[in-house]
């Protein structure tokens, strides 16, 4: 790799690692690609020759932050015990944990992907196929297992957990709170929405 | 079982004795409010200005900070009286349903459909609303309790007749619901999706939530 090129990567690794912390410090909007220059010690152009906007940063700081977080969960998932139900809200807790040591980044990054102006390269929340890919396999495996009915439709239930996961963060939103909290509700939101697939 | 009341007669906005002066403080703000209100249509929060609705509502800026602090608390005040103004067709979708299902697929199809004309505003207010201070986060909650407290209403109405079963926490229940609503704004705004569309997939996903529940 040439000079030019580790300096880029290096570039890009340090505007990442500052927005990163500002979005979470003070806020996505009060965020100036300025700040997030000064704070990495580059200058404002070059911030600019590596990202298109404010909201093509945030949406690779939150890029790198869920394929560390992936890599990780796709070995795990393989190797959690007990009924799908349990094995659901791990992976729920698992991602409640996760965004939540971040969480005015994570809140941002909803934020953003309700705004009218989104570009198109960035990556709006809610597109995560990991995730979902994941959830779908264990339905598959719920019905194979006698947990879930055979006529169930899947990707409707997806879209249900789903929505429930997502909304629950209004309560981070309104700061009344944490992973904890919010874990202990989907928990009780998976367990309702099982009980209405259990096999007739 | 103690149920709010139907038919909640509306507090008076205006009280009997008005001073002028108090009478022309509240038309400028109406007057605001409109202007903003099709301006925020229009263009989006963002596309308009505190200049743009003080001309459109053919005042100064430095009256329409009279009324309001900022452009954010002016928006807020028109979300917050839109849900106020839900109620009532909301209440009468409730009023001919037989099932809970029918109830709440009636009172949020009213819903999307007093918004569907006003989309950008509703995008606007989905965007703003995960970064809420929470001082404005618990008049937003103020403004929508009502509605809320109606989906928890169809619920034990729904238990007392026997179709839902009473083991369960409606509470829980009435808030997934609820979220599902809310959710289903997106699709609407952001994928051009059609009320139709919009409202028949919320009323798939809260079959979901209570084929668990049915007796």
């Amino acid at each position: 790799m040439g000079i030019r090129e580790t300096q880029k990567r290096e570039t890009r690794r340090r505007v990442l690692e500052a927005a990163r912390d500002l979005f979470n410090e003070i806020g996505y909007e009060e965020t100036t690609i300025r700040a997030v220059a000064e704070r990495a010690g580059v200058s404002v152009g070059s911030v600019f020759t590596t990202f298109a906007s404010k909201a093509d940063v945030l949406s690779q700081v939150m890029d790198d932050r869920v394929d560390a977080l992936y890599s990780e969960l796709e070995h795990v998932a393989r190797h959690m015990r007990g009924s799908v139900v349990d094995r659901l809200c791990s992976l729920f807790a698992i991602h409640y944990d996760f965004e939540c040591r971040r969480v005015r980044l994570f809140l941002a990054h909803i934020a953003a992907s309700f705004s009218p102006t989104l570009e198109a390269s960035t990556v709006p929340y809610g597109r995560n196929h990991r995730f979902k890919g994941m959830i779908i396999d264990m339905l598959r495996e719920g019905q194979t297992r006698g947990e879930v009915r055979e006529d169930a439709d899947l990707e409707l239930i997806l879209d249900t957990l789903m929505g429930a996961y997502a909304w629950n963060y209004r309560l981070a939103a309104a700061g009344r709170a944490d992973h904890a909290d919010m874990t202990a509700i989907m928990e009780r939101q998976i367990r309702l929405i099982f009980h209405g697939l259990l096999p007739r | 079982m103690n149920h709010i009341p139907m038919h909640m007669t509306a507090p008076a906005i205006r009280p009997q004795k008005m001073t002028r002066r108090a009478m022309a403080k509240q038309q400028t703000r109406e007057k605001v409010l409109q202007s903003a209100r099709d301006l925020f249509i229009e263009r989006g929060y963002e596309g308009a200005t505190i200049r743009d609705i003080a001309r459109a509502a053919g005042m100064s800026t430095g009256a329409v900070f009279a009324s309001f602090a900022d452009k954010n608390e002016l928006f807020d005040a028109i979300l917050n009286d839109d849900f106020a103004a839900l109620l009532e067709p909301m209440q009468d979708a409730v009023v001919g349903a037989t099932t809970a299902r029918e109830a709440l697929v009636g009172m949020f199809g009213a819903a999307y459909r007093a918004h569907a004309h006003q989309l950008p505003l509703i995008q606007a207010a989905l965007a703003a609303s995960w970064t809420r201070t929470p001082e404005a986060e618990r008049l937003r909650r103020e403004s929508m309790r009502p509605i809320r407290s109606l989906v928890l209403e169809v619920l034990e109405r729904g238990v007392e007749r026997g179709e839902l079963a009473q083991r369960f926490d409606l509470r829980l229940i009435a808030e997934m619901v609820w979220d599902l609503f809310l959710a289903g704004y997106r699709p609407a705004a952001f994928d051009g999706v059609s009320v139709e569309n919009q409202t028949e997939k919320l009323a798939d996903r809260i079959d979901v939530v209570l084929t668990a529940i049915r007796t």
